[in-house]
């Protein structure tokens, strides 16, 4: 078969020949182009129940696939194959391959939720990308978010004792995502910061650290701030 | 008294109930609010009617004509009624213009009321002057000319977009209206007849042209007069710079964007429950149903009932409805009121 529409096939099944003989006819020229069929040989019949169970996608199945979401979503307008309706229809059907074949634009979706408020059938496909982008991390598709890692290091540190450390977190987190402690902004931030920073205003930060001043003509105003804050609790509370 | 029934709402529904009470010999009081008879079909200036290809004024008129003639049914135009007493076999109902009628039985044939597009903005009615409704469509179908209403140019591409107002969570209105579909091929097919080289485009999540309205409207919409049906739910209707509409949305099927520029577009606008419907509830003691539309009673053995006794229903005020099934409806409302009335007489002597 001729191929007009080649952008709607997958380029792996488009077979392209210099020279084809088909059946000892010569079909080379116009005819070079044919695609290997798709032979669909199993739906997941579960694959919409695990979709619901992530917070969010519990509506996925209401869908009639009208692609109002697609039209009105902002990432479609910037690239035809970010597409939640297709994706939908994929979860409903049980086409895993279609969505892990995607996978490198779902998690794009900027939770604008404009198909949200436009979807007649209250879907909520926000929430089904949502709950996509978990699923594709869950399966291993994705490598893991950083705010994932950040969320483990977080409760592992719970479980274990009960209290995180803050500083532990960080260098943890820092660790298990590749990230140097201080990175190249931070360290330009720094350099830059030191650069213009009034030396006389760091002088006078360390002197106030060491004396504490009093604000001027400050007398007895704290002794009666003191007193008026308590009246206030007492006349409030009895 | 008994021998009366009050039959409130004067289009189809309502002028078959009236004439099935009347042609029994009873009497019939037919009370509308409007100052003319016929309901929808006549108040909107519908064209040609589904099924039957009669247009609208020759088919309701005739319907209009038979009451009118009839020396058993009295008619209040430009009336309502204001407050109901008593119980079913004897009514006494008051009416907007001072008089009272005393009836066995009601029979409510109150219709329904239009959706009004101006609450999907998104679509542009009310925004741009050649976004019009199916009602606007009927009326230049009748008129014998499809014009833009911007500039009077006769448009080379009109776009209907299907299920305006209805089945639709977003404004809260979860029913199909059952009949716009079929009016959507229809007007299609007319649109053509009155403009040959105008392109319709129909827009389409689901096409409900049920039993024989399949092939006699949509397969002909789109095999004699090539009415394009194109599966998407359009996401915005705006303006291009020469003045134009357009339409933006998915086309699903080959999952690629459309933007497409159209003379006119169309809104096939649902079917309300009445916006008296409230009011109607509290004046006569009826429940409504979940949508707003008067409840019907048990169907099987209480055919045509409401939730209070002696008082009955028919046509559009149940749901959405089509012309045909109303008068049919608005018959056996009638026929189950007389023949209650006739119970109670029998069993009083
Ligand atoms: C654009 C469009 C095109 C359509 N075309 C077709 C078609 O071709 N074929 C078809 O089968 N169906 C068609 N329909 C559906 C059709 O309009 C309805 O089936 C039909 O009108 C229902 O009849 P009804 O008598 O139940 O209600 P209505 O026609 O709504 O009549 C109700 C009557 O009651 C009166 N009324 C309401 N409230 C009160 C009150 N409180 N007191 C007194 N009077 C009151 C109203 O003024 C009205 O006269 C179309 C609908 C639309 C929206
Ligand atoms: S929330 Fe995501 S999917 Fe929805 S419209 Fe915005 S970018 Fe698109
Ligand atoms: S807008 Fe809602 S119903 Fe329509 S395709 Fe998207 S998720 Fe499905
Ligand atoms: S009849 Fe057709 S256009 Fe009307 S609400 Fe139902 S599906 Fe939508």
């Amino acid at each position: 078969m001729a191929i007009h529409e080649k952008s709607l096939i997958e380029p792996e099944r488009l077979l392209r020949h210099e020279t084809l003989v088909v059946d000892g006819v010569d079909v080379s020229g116009h005819w070079n182009t044919m695609i290997t069929p798709r032979t669909i040989t199993d739906y997941d019949d579960d694959f919409e129940a695990v979709i619901q169970r992530y917070p969010g996608a519990e509506n996925v199945h209401r869908c009639w696939q009208c692609g109002s979401c697609t039209n009105s979503c902002t990432m479609y307008a910037q690239n035809v194959q970010f597409n939640p309706r297709y994706w939908i229809y994929a979860v409903r059907t049980g086409l895993k391959e279609e969505i892990i074949k995607d996978k490198d634009i779902i998690w794009q979706c900027v939770s604008c939720n404009k198909c949200t408020s436009i979807c007649p059938k209250d879907v909520r496909p926000e929430g089904v990308m949502k709950a996509l982008a978990h699923w594709l991390e869950d399966e291993g598709h994705m490598p893991k978010s950083p705010s994932r890692v950040f969320d483990e290091e977080f409760t592992e540190q719970i479980y274990a004792r009960g209290r995180i450390e803050d500083s532990l977190v960080l260098l943890n987190f820092f660790r298990k995502t590749g990230q140097p402690l201080v990175p190249q902004w931070l360290r330009v931030f720094g350099v830059r910061l030191m650069q213009h920073l009034p030396v006389g205003l760091g002088m006078r930060f360390a002197r106030n650290v060491l004396i504490a001043p009093r604000t001027r003509s400050w007398g007895r105003t704290g002794e009666v701030l003191r007193q008026y804050v308590r009246e206030q609790k007492e006349a409030t509370h009895g | 008294m008994q021998d009366t029934v009050l039959i409130v709402g004067a289009g189809p529904a309502g002028l078959s109930a009236a004439a099935q009470v009347a042609s029994a010999g009873y009497k019939a009081v037919l009370v509308e609010k409007e100052d003319v008879l016929g309901g929808a079909p006549i108040i909107s200036g519908y064209a040609r009617l589904v099924p039957s290809g009669e247009w609208a004024k020759d088919a309701i008129g005739r319907m209009v004509k038979r009451v009118e003639e009839d020396g058993n049914v009295t008619i209040h135009k430009g009336t309502k009624v204001t407050q109901l007493n008593g119980e079913a076999g004897k009514f006494t109902a008051k009416l907007s213009n001072g008089k009272s009628v005393k009836a066995g039985a009601v029979v409510l044939a109150t219709g329904f009321t239009h959706f009004d597009s101006v609450n999907k903005p998104e679509w542009g009615f009310g925004t741009f002057p050649d976004v019009v409704t199916t009602t606007q469509v009927e009326q230049m179908v009748t008129a014998g000319k499809i014009a833009c209403p911007s500039d009077g140019r006769t448009p080379e591409r009109v776009a209907i977009l299907l299920c305006v107002g209805s089945r639709d969570r977003q404004i809260g209105r979860e029913w199909c209206s059952k009949i716009c579909c079929t009016v959507s091929a229809n007007l299609a097919m007319e649109i053509k007849e009155l403009s040959p080289k105008t392109q319709v485009f129909i827009y389409y999540m689901d096409i409900r042209t049920f039993g024989l309205y399949e092939d006699r409207f949509y397969w002909k919409s789109q095999e004699e007069f090539r009415t394009k049906f194109v599966k998407a739910r359009i996401a915005e209707v705006t303006a291009a710079p020469d003045g134009r509409l357009l339409l933006k949305g998915e086309d699903t099927l080959v999952k690629r964007p459309i933007v497409i520029p159209f003379d006119m577009v169309v809104h096939a606008v649902g079917m309300d429950p009445n916006m008296d419907n409230p009011e109607i509830s509290k004046v006569f003691g009826v429940g409504l149903e979940q949508h707003g539309f008067i409840e019907r009673g048990e169907h099987y053995t209480n055919t045509c009932g409401t939730t209070r006794p002696g008082i009955y229903s028919c046509g559009a005020a149940y749901g959405p409805e089509t012309i045909d099934d109303s008068i049919s409806q608005g018959m056996a409302a009638g026929a189950r009121a007389i023949a209650d009335l006739h119970g109670m007489t029998r069993k009083a002597s």
